[in-house]
């Protein structure tokens, strides 16, 4: 890219960019599948669960954006430390889960794959995990304007996908999901695997019948991932889910929610230019989804958890947790 | 420093300033239910939105033809009409009607504001005035304007009163009664004394060459009526066909800025004139004797010729997309350069043709859709947002950009 381009398109989106065509994912990691570890997931099967960049590198991506943050508000040059990470990266050091293993923010065992992984296990529901193999959506490069490096990218996954013979995919992160059923048919010839949101598919199972239940009452809020609500039109399913779980109180946030939420700050790139600002729009829809007296927020992607926690962080709400929506359902398993 | 940091550096402070948090937070909160309390009286609005919507699809697709058209009904009303293709153009046609030394009242102008209108006829030795309330503070403040609508959104009370009380040299009070009786009195004189009067439309009717203004303070009115010669400077991108789609277009307007029914709607077709006496048509009886309206291309034919973007000439300036933007709730107008939020960043690509300027606010898209949800007219800025990244970026590599297939 010429000079004159690296003014033109934000550094941070650059890196990003960087990472992907190098490395296959957005944070230029060496290894995607250690969220499951000891869990013997299976490669076969027709449908394909797939996990995205998001979740799995869920614990680095928190603890790389709260030092890029921290950095941004004091004004320094927090580009050239994603920079740096990329370089340690090549090298094999990983910054984000250096930083993850200091500040110790979650444990492993509380990555939301894994309790989507026991909740589908649970449902009966069968399914394949490419692991180290899985390819990258491509999402961020599309975001970030790469539109060619997304068509190649595509075109790539389409194949991987087409080799080992998937039919459908349970998508995990809402921008991979996006990636897939909306934004593939647009740049492929081709492309016929079914594609749904985890949400979907647990809905579709809970209707038949499956009861969950929370040990105690809880009073729960829900916020509605951009993707998921505008662009996938997902709105029914999670509200379902919370009202047929019992000990579930499901407060609605006013006014802002289904196609009127508000975004969390972290969308399409944007947490990645604008650290700050990104901060201050998680703490103000926090500040919302809090009007609704819910000790719990509940939502179903990545960016949005991130987002989230920094913001009830931000606003010391004590008492107050930011859960994935797979990581209640799993508290709420029937026994056996 | 590069357009880019210096544009973070802004964003950031505005961000930082609580000032605009908490003004926009009241602002918002009263736009949405005013919007309710509008749809809820006339719920029409929603299906001629669809219509409306249908008419500017139709209205763009003939913008050249349309605006020919336009140009010769105010031609047979007697007024003069222009097709300005540059900038640069509409203001050398303004200097030769205005000149210099002359006292000019003006009503608020997004597209005069694209083009500099008042710097520069003051550069060139006249004295503006800018009438709506909040433009007047922005123009005393020497600042920017925030809002579209409210240019002064994130201007308080006290501070009004402390900018009132230096230009008038005597103590105007923090009340906003008093405030607004102020300006008035300031304003009323320059009014009628005024060699000229200037304004943009809201929408214009191809067929009779009519001018529409939605406004609520009565200063258009004053300023369009009062001085013997009025100036209009409008976007090609606001004709259509006829008269009657032209209400269409108004009321959806005025009702998605939050207006149950505004104050004033103007109709101007012609300058003024009567036929009182011996039934000789003679013009510039109360209203100004000359009239010229002159129509802004800079960028719009081009725009309107590009399937990818071409949507954001269906906007209709409501306002009500920023409102929802969750970043215009704590930046507001710094979200923007003269054309404020997502689909800012489009008119800002195509009008100024400068992707440094423009690169900056695509990339502060957040792509989180809530302002499509709003638009009257559906308009996809989020989307529109991302073709522009790419069309930067193939830009900045100096290849082609990737085709859809």
């Amino acid at each position: 890219m010429s000079v004159k381009g690296e003014r033109l398109v934000p550094e941070g989106l650059l890196l990003l960019r960087n990472n992907i065509l190098s490395k296959g994912n957005i944070f230029g990691a060496s290894s995607k599948a250690k969220w499951a570890k000891g869990l013997a997931l299976s490669p076969q099967g027709e449908t394909l669960f797939f996990a995205g960049c998001g979740y799995q590198f869920l614990d680095g991506a928190e603890a790389t954006l709260s030092a890029v943050r921290a950095l941004d508000k004091r004004g320094l040059p927090w580009e050239r430390t994603l920079g740096a990470t990329s370089l340690l990266n090549k090298l094999g050091i990983n910054l984000g889960e250096i930083y993850g293993r200091l500040t110790h923010h979650s444990p492993l065992s509380d990555n939301p794959l894994r309790s989507a992984v026991e909740v589908l296990k649970r449902m009966d529901i069968g399914f394949g995990y490419f692991a180290e193999e899985e390819p990258c959506c491509g999402g961020p490069l599309y975001y970030a304007g790469f539109q060619k490096e997304f068509a190649d990218r595509a075109a790539s996954t389409q194949r991987t996908l087409h080799e080992r013979g998937i039919k459908k995919v349970i998508g995990m992160v809402p921008s991979c999901t996006y990636a897939l059923r909306e934004l593939f048919p647009r740049f492929l010839k081709g492309w016929e695997v079914e594609v749904s949101h985890f949400l979907e598919v647990v809905w579709e199972r809970m209707k038949k019948g499956m009861r969950f239940r929370l040990p105690q009452e809880v009073t729960v809020t829900y916020h509605d991932p951009c993707v998921l609500s505008r662009n996938l039109y997902v709105t029914e399913a999670p509200r379902e889910i919370l009202r047929s779980i019992e000990g579930v109180r499901f407060a609605e946030v006013e006014r802002n929610n289904k196609e009127w939420s508000t975004c969390c700050g972290g969308g399409g790139g944007f947490e990645v230019i604008f650290p700050e600002i990104s901060h201050t729009l998680a703490t103000n829809r926090v500040r919302e989804l809090l009007n609704t007296g819910a000790s719990l927020i509940v939502t179903s992607c990545p960016g949005c958890l991130i987002q989230l926690r920094e913001g009830v962080k931000e606003l010391n709400a004590e008492g107050v947790q930011v859960l994935d929506m797979a990581q209640l359902l799993r508290n709420a398993l029937p026994e056996g | 420093m590069s357009t880019f940091k210096s544009y973070k550096k802004r964003l950031r402070e505005a961000a930082r300033d609580p000032k605009i948090s908490v003004a926009l937070e009241r602002a918002i909160a009263s736009y949405r239910k005013n919007v309710e309390e509008a749809l809820k009286k006339f719920p029409h609005t929603l299906k001629m939105a669809e219509k409306v919507r249908r008419i500017k699809e139709r209205s763009i697709s003939h913008m050249e033809e349309l605006v020919e058209k336009a140009c010769e009904a105010i031609r047979a009303n007697k007024g003069k009409a222009f097709v300005a293709r540059t900038p640069a153009e509409a203001l050398e046609i303004i200097d030769g009607i205005v000149g210099s030394g002359k006292l000019i009242v003006k009503g608020k102008s997004l597209t005069g504001e694209e083009i500099d209108l008042r710097e520069h006829l003051e550069e060139r030795g006249n004295e503006v005035y800018e009438t709506d309330l909040g433009e007047y503070i922005i123009q005393l403040l020497g600042i920017k304007p925030m809002h579209l609508l409210a240019p002064a959104i994130h201007v308080p009370k006290e501070d009004v009163a402390e900018l009132l009380s230096r230009v008038t040299g005597t103590q105007v009070p923090p009340d906003i009664q008093a405030e607004v009786a102020t300006v008035r009195g300031i304003l009323r004189d320059k009014f009628f004394r005024a060699d000229i009067g200037m304004s943009g439309a809201n929408v214009v009717a191809a067929d009779t060459g009519t001018l529409f203004q939605i406004e609520n303070e009565g200063n258009i009115r004053l300023s369009t009526a009062a001085p013997p010669v009025y100036i209009v400077l409008v976007g090609m991108e606001k004709v259509v066909p006829t008269i009657e789609d032209a209400f269409k277009v108004a009321e959806v307007t005025w009702r998605f800025a939050g207006y149950t029914v505004p104050a004033y709607v103007n109709l101007v077709s012609g300058p003024s004139k009567t036929g009182d006496i011996e039934k000789v048509i003679t013009y510039g009886a109360h209203g100004p004797k000359e009239m010229y309206v002159i129509f802004l291309d800079a960028g719009r034919s081009q725009l309107a010729q590009d399937p990818t973007f071409r949507e954001a000439l269906y906007c209709l300036r409501c306002g009500g997309c920023l409102y929802e933007c969750p970043l215009f709730a704590v930046t507001a107008g710094r979200f923007g350069d003269k054309y404020f939020g997502g689909i800012g960043a489009i008119w800002t690509a195509f009008v100024t043709g400068d992707l440094a300027k423009a690169s900056p606010l695509t990339y502060s898209c957040l792509s989180c859709g809530r302002c499509k949800v709003r638009c009257p007219m559906e308009i996809d800025s989020p989307q529109m947002c991302l073709e522009l990244r790419n069309r930067i970026v193939a830009e900045a590599e100096g290849g082609p950009s990737a085709k859809r297939s």
